[in-house]
């Protein structure tokens, strides 16, 4: 677009004094062009010396401007326009001559330097002396009869032209001597310092380099200090350095680096564009160059290459020879699992684990941990521990897989005897392994073998004499068969028992325990009154409180099937209105804990003895409790699923706390425990908690939430893929049928049966290709084409067709696959037999046929 | 990016003890408190290939690096720096750019 041009006042004698006032304060804003016309206009009136300066001083203003920008050229007509208004000494003189310098302008230059002083050399212009004095010792100009010859400039000049002679006669002295001359003003300093820097450089990189630094940012000397310095490096820090260097200045590296000719080339390839290089392209650079590498190096490159650039493979067998079988496929599986496909990975690995299979016992061992590795990345805990089993195959001696496989089964409630087995397996194989018996241990525990369980905690014992919880565990046992006895009524053997627990050593809650047992047994069998004094005497030693000692007499009471009432009498009544204290509550809970800890089979007796006095928890837990102790108390109630109690908890702590914590154990409670029963609604909240939680790095909520909510959907897991199955819905509160679900193997689907062996992203290439089909043609249409193609003259099939969905879209992915031009190993009879064989085993609610 | 192997300063056919013996020998001169961020790397380094199940976990299981950047700092590794007057005067020379007559590499000035 064309400027409007300044309006140029007229020549008026009424407007000049305005003319003038806008001009300086057009000036004063910094605003030159606009004061360059109106000062213009004004010296056209009257050539007047203030109106001059002030052109003046606007020309070098935008003169200055320009430079900065760049633009050298129309700086240095603006200070041109500057000179003819000024009078000499002209001020950025300095500057013009270097703008002159670089707008190669030799004619002006020289008159330039013809003008120079000696004074403005030495003294008000260091930095154009400084970058002349390279120009001139460089030859880039030729020009020193032009400067004067009494400048000091002009000494120095001579002493470096000296030194770059006694260096060019390698007269090391006489350079020496030569730098020595030049004083730390001069204009040749930094050449003295770059000078001697290369002089080290041979000697003493380290040297070099300190000297390098000295040389400032804004000096003539910088980039070549630069280059130096490059020269100092190697490897990737030297090609990185020159990739900033002109082509000129890479090749004075090159000389003093004495490269050879490939290492030239490559130099010339990856300065030129280190960072655009392609995987292709590395790959094939280092095959090209190969001879400046170690062969291992070359080789291990290219085969690390191959998972990101695999279009090399062939290339590869030709310079290196073919890819052994297994690394071809261990080389996939790995890139699958970098991109975390790991549906892709383990068809790789099975693959891989083929070929490991052909060379017999060798392979054992590798195939082993594959399958151990592949068991990391199962979707569900089932799969992986399946993969460990199958490991135990090829490695039997693998400790820490019967370690996962039990831990796996330990938690799995209906898988009883598997774990039972496994257990004895790793007892067998394992006999001294301290985790192992400690499992044994638990288990036998939880089965009510007790003789079992002391004797394997005896066996932990011998290896670990100070682990604690097979000592708890024998102290425990003794407790339980005292109690065993007294039921029965052998009390001569009771005391023996009790004498055992008394040895070993545990805290003194222990000890008061054992203590507590006597005075039951006295009681029971001896003397009431004595029974009943060491009962109290040991109630006061253990100095819980009247509650927990009612709670513990309730329980003791249960646990030997004797009534309750004429033992509570043994202990002070309960206050009415009793608030339990934040230390009863941390003791009571502790009690319950070692209570369920003891035997499962103690979770009924808890609640019944819970019953008896929940008002009182429940009024304490309203009162001050830490979030610490309501928590704990949270925990412990979950152990043996008392969810009203929790309710109560959550209650309290959730509205002053609310963290995900309290959220899930709302939503647990609420459910009672069964993810199966959780609303819709704790659903949503729920994933909001485990967000927060994630996002709070609170993992063992995050673990918590995530089980729960799997759980979750697994309970509400549709029966299969099938559209039509949307359409009857599940009922969702029907566990057993989920069950039946998940028992019956036959319901995997179709699509997953025919297709479900290929690599997640094959399979994913051709569900996208058969969404396309299915988006470009009408259903009529998609059924002719699959007709044409796979069904010629069967009408019933065609049929069925436009009935079932999933078979027609079963047929369009064996389309999409064949116009992809992938091999499925499906077949349009396989289809058939497929959906056939469901339709048999499970007839649909819908008469679809 | 250091392999173990590289990190340990062992082979890759060292034996159990010969890698224990070099970890600790590593580990005496990089102790926890002087350089923690080295000590983890050579205690992770010592982990992944301590015994002949963790080394063959690492041979099957590490994702392959292709590290051009390894081979380019093979490949220009260099012997000592040729210097004399041709390569110094070179060098001044080459400093200053034809074009603008000024040190540097800066591209040609839009005039």
């Amino acid at each position: 677009m064309k400027k409007k041009p300044l309006s140029t006042p007229k020549a008026s004698a009424l407007d000049v004094s305005a003319l003038e006032s806008q001009a300086l304060s057009k000036l004063n804003a910094g605003q030159y062009k606009e004061a360059i016309e109106l000062y213009k206009a004004l010296l056209k009136n009257a050539n007047k010396a203030d109106w001059r300066q002030a052109l003046a001083r606007c020309y070098l203003q935008r003169a200055l401007g320009f430079a900065t920008k760049g633009m050298i050229k129309e700086a240095v007509v603006l200070w041109e326009n500057y000179a003819q208004y000024a009078e000499p000494p002209y001020q950025a003189f300095d500057h013009y001559v270097s703008w002159l310098l670089q707008t190669n302008n030799m004619v002006k230059v020289k008159t330039c330097l013809g003008q120079l002083s000696a004074q403005q050399l030495d003294e008000q212009y260091p930095d154009l002396a400084g970058l002349l004095g390279l120009l001139i010792i460089t030859g880039k100009i030729t020009c020193p009869e032009l400067l004067p010859a009494d400048s000091v400039f002009m000494k120095h000049l001579i002493f470096a032209q000296d030194a770059l002679n006694a260096d060019k006669n390698n007269k090391l002295e006489d350079l020496e001597q030569a730098l020595q001359k030049l004083p730390f003003r001069s204009a040749f300093r930094d050449f003295r310092t770059l000078m001697k820097a290369a002089l080290l450089i041979t000697e003493s990189v380290e040297q070099a380099q300190m000297l390098l630094a000295k040389i400032p940012a804004d000096s003539p000397y910088q980039q070549a200090g630069k280059l130096l310095l490059a020269m100092t490096h190697q490897g990737t820090t030297l090609v990185n350095e020159l990739a900033q260097f002109t082509p000129s200045q890479i090749k004075v590296v090159e000389t003093a680096k004495n490269f050879n000719k490939k290492q030239i080339e490559l130099l010339d390839i990856v300065t030129k564009q280190k960072d655009r290089l392609s995987d292709k392209t590395k790959f094939n650079l280092v095959l090209q160059y190969k001879v400046l590498l170690d062969t291992d190096l070359a080789q291990h490159y290219c085969w690390a290459a191959l998972s990101t650039y695999p279009a090399g493979k062939r290339d590869y067998t030709k310079h290196f020879g073919a890819l052994n079988d297994f690394d071809d496929w261990r080389l996939k599986a790995l890139a699958c699992e970098h991109d975390r496909d790991f549906h892709s990975s383990e068809y790789y690995w099975n693959q891989g684990i083929a070929v490991l299979k052909k060379q017999g016992s060798e392979g054992a061992f590798k195939i082993a941990l594959i399958m151990r590795h592949v068991a990391k990345h199962q979707e569900t805990p089932e799969e992986g521990i399946n993969w460990l089993i199958d490991s135990l195959d090829h490695d039997p001696d693998d400790r820490d897989s019967y370690v996962q496989i039990l831990r796996y089964y330990e938690r799995q409630t209906q898988e009883i005897d598997t774990y039972k087995e496994w257990l004895d397996k790793s007892i067998n194989k394992f006999p001294n392994d301290v985790e192992l018996l400690a499992l044994a241990i638990k288990a036998a525990v939880r089965n009510k073998a007790f003789k079992k369980a002391t004797n394997f905690a005896q066996d932990l014992l011998k290896i670990d004499p100070v682990n604690t919880f097979a000592k708890q565990v024998l102290f425990t046992s003794h407790l339980a068969h005292a109690r065993k006895l007294i039921k029965s009524k052998k009390f001569h053997l009771v005391e023996k028992e009790i004498q055992q627990a008394e040895k070993i050593t545990l805290s003194k809650r222990y000890q008061m325990q054992a203590q507590l047992m006597r005075g039951f047994l006295v009681l029971l069998s001896e003397d009431k009154n004595r029974g009943e004094q060491l009962i109290k005497e040991a109630l006061q030693k253990y100095n819980d409180g009247v509650f927990n000692a009612h709670f513990y007499v309730m329980m003791e009471a249960l646990l030997i099937n004797f009534p309750m009432a004429p033992l509570l009498k043994i202990v002070p009544p309960l206050a009415k209105n009793l608030v339990l204290s934040q230390q009863e509550i941390i003791q009571l809970t502790q009690q319950i804990q070692q209570y369920a800890d003891a035997d499962t089979a103690n979770k009924a007796l808890l609640h019944k003895a819970l019953e008896k006095v929940k008002s009182v928890i429940k009024q304490s837990i309203k009162s001050t409790l830490g979030e610490e102790t309501l928590l704990t108390l949270c925990q412990c109630l979950d152990a043996i699923g008392h969810f009203e109690l929790i309710r109560v908890c959550v209650k309290i702590a959730q509205p002053i706390w609310n963290k995900p914590i309290w959220m899930y154990y709302r939503a647990y409670s609420e459910a009672n425990g069964k993810p199966g029963k959780c609303s819709s609604i704790n659903n949503f909240r729920l994933q909001a908690s485990l967000k927060e939680a994630q996002d709070q790095n609170d993992m063992r909520t995050v673990s918590l939430i995530g089980n729960f909510l799997d759980q979750y959907h697994q309970s509400r897991r549709p029966f299969g893929l099938n559209i039509f199955d949307s359409l009857f819905g599940n009922d969702d509160d029907d566990d057993d049928e989920y069950e039946d679900y998940d028992d019956d193997d036959d319901d995997e689907e179709p699509i997953e049966i025919l297709f479900g062996h290929l690599p997640e992203s094959l399979f994913d290439k051709i569900v996208v290709k058969t969404t396309d089909l299915i988006k470009k043609s009408p259903p009529d249409r998609l059924i002719k084409i699959i007709a044409a193609d796979y069904l010629p003259n069967d009408k019933t099939l065609i049929l069925r067709l436009s009935n079932d969905f999933d078979l027609l879209f079963a047929f369009l992915m064996l389309k999409a696959a064949d116009d992809l031009g992938i091999n499925t190993n499906v077949t349009a009879a396989k289809i058939i037999k497929v959906f056939s064989d469901k339709a048999t085993s499970k007839p649909k609610s819908f008469p679809f046929f | 990016m250091k392999t173990p192997y590289e990190i340990l300063e062992v082979s890759e056919q060292a034996t159990d003890s010969e890698i224990k013996q070099a970890y600790l020998q590593k580990v005496k001169l990089n102790p926890p408190d002087r350089d923690h961020e080295k000590f983890q790397q050579i205690h992770g380094a010592y982990e992944t290939i301590k015994n002949v199940i963790s080394r063959e976990n690492f041979a099957l299981f590490n994702y392959p690096k292709a590290d051009f950047d390894a081979l380019l700092e093979q490949v220009f590794i260099t012997g000592p720096v040729l210097m004399n007057a041709n390569i110094f005067q070179a060098l001044l020379r080459a400093s200053i750019d034809d074009n603008t007559f000024m040190p540097g590499n800066s591209k040609k000035t839009t005039v």
